[in-house]
């Protein structure tokens, strides 16, 4: 039997990578951390990478089925995983392809019929993280049950005009802020700002979303730019993990807010209007709350910062925000702003 | 033994177990997916509880994906993690 050799890609050998990759019908993310593959000889034979806890990117060269390279190269990327200590890992397949995986220790969270499937190393992980949403909410919920989901990178008059409006319509509302930790403003000021921007609205639950929602696992192009079809698939299979979380809360509404100036989020709308109807769940799109004729936004806030506009920044976000801007973490992050490049998101 | 980080042992080949193991605050939590569970299933989860117990391991998280090990190579593989998992430094 032939040697073959599984190793990190080295400098030159991409072009490869995204060969195998294309007679698959797949193509390189822009954002893998680490590519590794399979030799035979000089030839790549099945390659695959990482991006943040999650594998990505699987191809094994068609000729080549059934040797259990696809377990080799699992074997060794989760290897690479654990060395960074990542030990929850996510993927997310073709439908086709789902079963393999299975095979490999991988369990089905979601799926966008056969087109994708989000899956985890974790048997119990996402039921374990539903039971922790039960948990925070209060026993016996009021009807109707809604949700809204916000990365409020930071919390803005705009986020609270959107929560008091959902509030107002609702029973019970389930606020889930964004935990992955790749926004300027970091993950835990975030929920405690939207915690004390919501505080006198008492039929508010807050959650995190941890790994399932919004996140670097799920929906890559909301925090690196990617090309439309890559994100309007991601936001689909987003809009799947929304829907069980739904089911095991009772969810029967979800409010979305317009940003007017962010193209994927309107393409995440756009997704999850498709999506979420047909698994029993309404989306009601709201307006944005303007200042004086300009939609309120995060990137609005954050621009102001970047080019030092305290007033500006103070008048579109709510007492709570505003003192944190002004505390010694907020400025270190409107330091950030003003050496940092683009802050509208994309 | 006390498990101080998360570890890693064994491979996805067929014959082999890889087993991952993590600290937990409190008792053992074994999650099996495996090739043989409709036959094998229980006596697979209690070679580990009995490994495990040799090792005087009373808390950890377990994720244990088995493709048709024997006893003894689960023994192994279970204690090349625990051991992995209780050194004082992360091997990084």
């Amino acid at each position: 039997m032939d040697e073959l050799e599984i190793r990190g890609l080295r400098p030159g050998e991409e072009a490869e990578m995204d060969a195998l990759l294309a007679r698959e019908g797949l193509r390189r993310d822009p954002w893998l951390d680490y590519a590794a593959g399979i030799f035979d000889g000089g030839t790549l034979v099945a390659a695959g990478g990482c991006a943040g806890s999650t594998l990505r990117c699987l191809a094994v060269d068609r000729s080549r089925r059934g040797e259990g390279l696809l377990s080799s190269l699992v074997r060794h990327l989760i290897e690479v995983q654990c060395r960074r200590g990542n030990f929850h890992l996510f993927l997310y397949t073709k439908g086709s392809a789902a079963p393999q995986f299975r095979d490999l220790g991988f369990h089905e969270i979601a799926r966008d019929g056969q087109r994708a499937v989000f899956l985890e190393n974790r048997r119990q992980g996402f039921s374990d993280y539903l039971r922790t949403l039960q948990t925070e909410t209060p026993p016996d919920p009021a009807a109707p049950v809604g949700a809204v989901v916000m990365n409020a990178n930071p919390f803005t008059l705009g986020h609270q005009y959107l929560v008091e409006q959902a509030s107002a319509a609702c029973g019970t509302l389930h606020l889930f802020v964004v935990s992955e930790d790749l926004s300027v403003f970091p993950a835990e000021d975030r929920l405690a700002l939207v915690k004390a921007g919501t505080a006198h609205l008492p039929n508010v639950v807050c959650h995190q979303t941890g790994s399932y929602l919004i996140s670097r696992a799920t929906f890559p192009s909301y925090f690196l730019a990617d090309d439309d079809a890559a994100a309007l698939a991601q936001a689909r299979l987003d809009g799947a993990v929304f829907a069980r979380i739904a089911q095991a809360l009772g969810v029967t509404v979800r409010f979305l807010g317009t940003e007017p100036t962010s193209r994927v989020t309107a393409l995440y709308n756009q997704a999850l209007e498709e999506v979420l109807p047909p698994a029993g769940v309404a989306c009601r799109i709201l307006p944005r709350r303007e200042l004086e004729g300009t939609p309120i936004s995060a990137s609005s806030v954050r621009q102001a910062l970047k080019d030092g506009d305290w007033a500006l920044a103070e008048r579109l976000v709510p007492p709570s925000t505003a003192a944190y801007l002004h505390s010694e973490k907020g400025q270190l992050v409107a330091a950030r702003l003003r050496t940092a490049g683009q802050v509208i998101h994309h | 033994m006390e498990i101080k980080h998360g570890a890693m042992a064994g491979t996805l080949e067929s014959s082999d177990i890889m087993v991952t193991i993590l600290p937990n605050p409190d008792g053992i939590q074994i999650d099996l997916t495996s090739s043989v569970e409709q036959y094998y299933g229980d006596s697979i989860r209690a070679t580990m509880h009995r490994t495990l117990e040799a090792l005087g391991v009373s808390s950890a998280r377990i994720e244990a994906v088995d493709h048709g090990a024997l006893d003894c190579t689960i023994q192994a593989r279970l204690t090349t993690a625990v051991r992995r998992a209780s050194r004082e430094e992360v091997a990084k």
